[in-house]
């Protein structure tokens, strides 16, 4: 084989090698070329010195309450018409309810608008129309539900230390 | 949906991503799979964040911004690459930011002092004698200090291959660099490294 040292494109090779990715042929045949090449020798053995030195390097463990206080930052990201929503989760489980309940009001404004009454009863209406656009309480509720999900399983792990 | 990951990665020659499709269910609401991917990697990001500032309370704070843009980006998210390279490219973004923003400017002191946020380490199954827990934290400090001391994307890319064992391919996409740029910096980190190392062995 080609010196890896000589060739730069092998000294990736040579990297593997001394961080124990090679696998068990490529290694042997570098094993054979360290033994005739004191330059590649001194580079394997250096470098699997430095990935040894390293080995000894451990991380602290995660704090336990880490989700906790993840799940916080992201409830505090749900707007405001996700936490006027919140008293009404229960009542509002299923999809289907609130987006049928705003296609009522979308039909009862309709209604209204098509009543012979003055302007002030038509302004009303419309303010509800724009207000519970069926997209925004999907949205919202599916922000809901994934907090929810999320909540329930840091409540599972709670207790146990991160490592 | 499985069908629709393997649609769009088999073009980047990209192997069936578990955590893809996991993201992907996030993206259509199912926050259980959230807190899959975050107990997954909880680890990694924190320990990866933790060697790149060498501060536990700027890592998990860092961390945790990692974690809420994931949660952000769930809309929008498209698996075009491994879910693990998206996640060490927002990190490495984040961690970068961090380091030229200062903050986490008291790194040197503390490299220079006691090390709190390491844990102790066991020598051996018996308690360590006091000679070798001194000769660990002395070998621990210079480790530290000798990563610490490499130009920050040299760092990065030391510690995605060394600790994260991720392909050259892999770091390159989170440093938004090419992976003959990556085999550069690992060479010239691991030369650096070697230097101020090879006398442990």
């Amino acid at each position: 084989m080609k010196c890896p040292m000589e060739t730069g494109e092998s000294l990736e090779r040579l990297l593997a090698y001394a961080s124990r990715k090679l696998d068990a042929g490529d290694s042997a045949e570098l094993e054979r070329h360290l033994e005739i090449c004191p330059a590649c020798r001194e580079f394997a053995a250096g470098q699997r010195a430095v990935w040894e030195a390293l080995d000894d390097w451990e991380a602290a463990p995660v704090s336990s309450d880490f989700d906790r206080r993840l799940g916080e930052r992201i409830a505090g990201q749900v707007s405001w018409w996700d936490l006027a929503m919140r008293p009404f989760r229960p009542l509002t489980a299923w999809r289907v309810v609130p987006v049928a309940a705003a296609a009522c009001v979308a039909i009862l404004a309709g209604v209204l608008l098509e009543r012979p009454s003055g302007p002030a009863l038509v302004r009303p209406a419309t303010a509800q129309v724009e207000t519970l656009q069926p997209d925004q309480v999907e949205h919202a509720l599916d922000d809901l539900e994934m907090i929810s999900q999320f909540d329930s399983s840091v409540r599972m792990d709670s207790g146990s230390p991160r490592i | 949906m499985l069908e629709r990951v393997k649609s769009i990665m088999s073009g980047a020659a990209v192997a069936l991503d578990y955590d893809a499709e996991l993201m992907l269910r996030v993206k259509e609401g199912d926050g259980a799979s959230f807190g899959v991917l975050l107990e997954k990697y909880r680890s990694s990001v924190v320990h990866f964040l933790y060697r790149m500032v060498q501060n536990q309370a700027v890592a998990e704070e860092l961390a945790q911004e990692v974690f809420l843009r994931v949660y952000r980006s769930r809309t929008s998210y498209e698996p075009t690459a491994k879910f693990t390279t998206w996640l060490f490219r927002i990190a490495t973004h984040l961690a970068l930011n961090s380091i030229r923003d200062g903050k986490s400017e008291r790194l040197q002191e503390r490299l220079d002092g006691d090390s709190p946020d390491q844990p102790a380490k066991q020598v051996s199954d018996r308690r360590p004698s006091v000679e070798q827990s001194m000769v660990y934290q002395a070998r621990l400090a210079e480790v530290r200090q000798a990563v610490a001391a490499l130009p920050e994307k040299q760092r990065a890319a030391v510690l995605m291959h060394k600790y994260h064992e991720m392909e050259y391919s892999q770091i390159a996409r989170a440093l938004s660099c090419s992976e003959s740029a990556v085999k550069s910096l690992l060479f010239r980190a691991y030369e650096t490294l070697r230097a101020r190392l090879a006398h442990m062995a």
